[in-house]
């Protein structure tokens, strides 16, 4: 790392003292050290250093705060355990809040008075951000975004190739009045998908339209801006944020459709629903809605029809953090797979306690860092692996990628899925 | 192998050293022992790099080698991306991969 100039850390002071509301002082002054996070969190389980303890990461923040927001902290700055902003301290920020968390939230579940911790690492990436300290490779992802439309920098006429051709897919499947829409307008929605759909693993897009078709759905996918994802929720970047969102937001507009329909993934659902229109402040005009909701209210309406004894392996389910514990769609998921399959078998612990798959927070993306994902999705191998299940459901493309790898590295043998493509798996069609 | 360096994902990190005993060396890391159908992939992705500085879409490749995507991932189980990419020497692409 470049010596900090003056400029950068004044830049991440200004972030510390502009304070919308009091949530940053309350969380910050709140911690009783109990230590309760510490067996919460994967980093420290797997690696038992205490620099990996969550209350550790929100004290690196909380020191600054107390250095530049107190006056004690100002004045006597060893009384109260005040830390400068040099570049010692950036270091260790990179290194603990970048490196070192995949803002999974469990250890806020686990916090004995409620500390949103993850939301003080999300402000430590923001301070980061200011003084242009995200990692390349995080950052990378986002330009990406931000230049060509997509995460991936996927072509327009790449795309087009791709999605006619898992149209044809389908059509050999489910005869031509099967379609993939594009550009269409006035649709009740718009969907979107996880750019590594297109690029590398197509099969999730017939899957889904193979359930729009059966369900005789009013859709279309824009070829301008189908990104679900959003990496600025990751980077610390609010302004990136916010300009990525804005975009899906205003295709929603043109496209004139009622609904945004969410593709699986976990961070680009929280992103789109519950962030982006505090990053634009203001309420959307429509709808917005996920891909497992949507398949749902299908099933429960009898909208299709589904024989779960067409899967009949044992199949367990991972909880994307930010659409179970962080999203609300705990009982959700458990109906969309349950209603899909015959053998069914919870990992332990799920739900809101479940373990990260080891990839959030954007650690997929950081290359810097691979070795630490590895190390601790050992913990979520070992879950998988003592449930016995022959396939892994999870509604989540980078939880896709992470527990591919995971299947690799510690043999585990299992196949994943995402839940549009379990259900489309026992689909019956109707025969005309 | 000693003179090659990795990034921490185990992608090439200068991926102009590549050659096809580079390719056979990562692709035995990954268990997997390099047969015709693995070099048709690879050669597509390469040629692509070549081309224009990125990873061809998985569509590009099962038009240009006459696999089936099916085929792919059996040939290489890490997907087109952590798997045959980076037996291609290519850098890590960007995004959920």
């Amino acid at each position: 790392m470049e010596k900090l100039t003056k400029e950068q850390i004044d830049k991440a002071i200004a972030l510390l003292k502009m304070r919308p509301d009091s949530k940053l002082e309350t969380h910050l002054n709140a911690c009783v050290h109990c230590g309760l996070c510490a067996s919460s969190c994967m980093y420290y389980k797997a690696m038992k250093e205490n620099k990996f303890i969550p209350a550790r990461k929100v004290e690196l923040v909380a020191s600054l705060y107390r250095r530049y927001c107190t006056l004690t902290g100002r004045v006597a700055p060893f009384l109260v355990n005040a830390r400068e902003l040099d570049d010692q301290m950036a270091e260790e920020m990179i290194d603990s809040l970048f490196g070192a968390c995949t803002m999974c939230g469990r250890c806020v579940k686990h916090c004995s008075i409620g500390v949103d911790i993850a939301y003080i690492v999300h402000f430590g990436r923001r301070m980061l951000a200011a003084m242009g300290l995200v990692p390349k490779t995080l950052q990378a992802t986002v330009d990406a975004a931000l230049t060509t439309g997509n995460n991936m920098g996927i072509e327009t006429s790449d795309f087009v190739d791709t999605i006619q051709w898992m149209e044809e897919e389908l059509q050999d499947e489910c005869g031509e009045d099967a379609r993939i829409p594009l550009d269409e307008t006035d649709k009740d929605i718009l969907y979107t998908l996880n750019p590594r759909e297109p690029k590398f693993f197509p099969l999730s897009i017939a899957a889904i339209a193979k359930i729009f078709y059966a369900a005789k759905e009013s859709w279309t996918i824009s070829t301008h801006m189908y990104d679900v994802t959003n990496y600025g929720l990751f980077n610390g970047n609010n302004e990136q944020a916010g300009q990525i969102a804005k975009r899906l937001h205003d295709e929603v507009i043109i496209k004139r459709c009622k609904r945004l329909v969410l593709g699986e993934c976990g961070h680009g659902s929280r992103a789109n629903r519950w962030e982006a229109p505090n990053y634009l402040q203001q309420p959307y005009e429509f709808e917005t809605i996920t891909a497992v909701e949507l398949i749902n209210n299908y099933i429960r309406t009898g909208r299709i029809k589904i024989d779960k004894s067409l899967n009949q392996e044992l199949v367990t389910l991972h909880d994307p953090c930010n659409l179970v514990r962080n999203g609300g769609l705990l009982s959700e998921l458990r109906f969309a797979v349950k209603s899909a399959v015959s053998n069914f078998v919870e990992m332990t612990p799920h739900g809101m306690d479940n373990f990260c798959c080891g990839g959030g927070g954007g650690q997929l993306a950081m290359s810097e860092y691979n070795e630490r994902r590895i190390k601790i999705g050992e913990i979520k191998a070992d879950q998988i692996r003592k449930t016995g299940a022959k396939v892994v459901v999870t509604p989540c493309h980078n939880c896709v990628d992470q527990l591919s790898q995971l299947n690799q590295v510690y043999h585990l043998n299992v196949k994943i899925k995402t839940i549009a493509e379990i259900v489309a798996d026992a689909l019956v069609l109707d025969k005309e | 192998m000693a003179e090659l360096e990795f990034d921490g994902d185990g992608f090439l990190t200068n991926p102009d050293i590549w050659t096809e005993d580079v390719a056979k060396e990562i692709a035995k890391a990954d268990g997997i022992e390099m047969t015709e159908k693995h070099w048709a992939v690879v050669n597509v992705i390469r040629n692509n790099f070549i081309e224009k500085g990125n990873a061809p879409m998985v569509r590009t490749i099962c038009k240009e080698t006459g696999l089936k995507l099916k085929d792919i991932y059996e040939l290489f189980p890490l997907g087109p991306a952590r798997g045959a990419c980076r037996v291609a020497g290519l850098p890590k692409p960007d995004g959920c991969v």
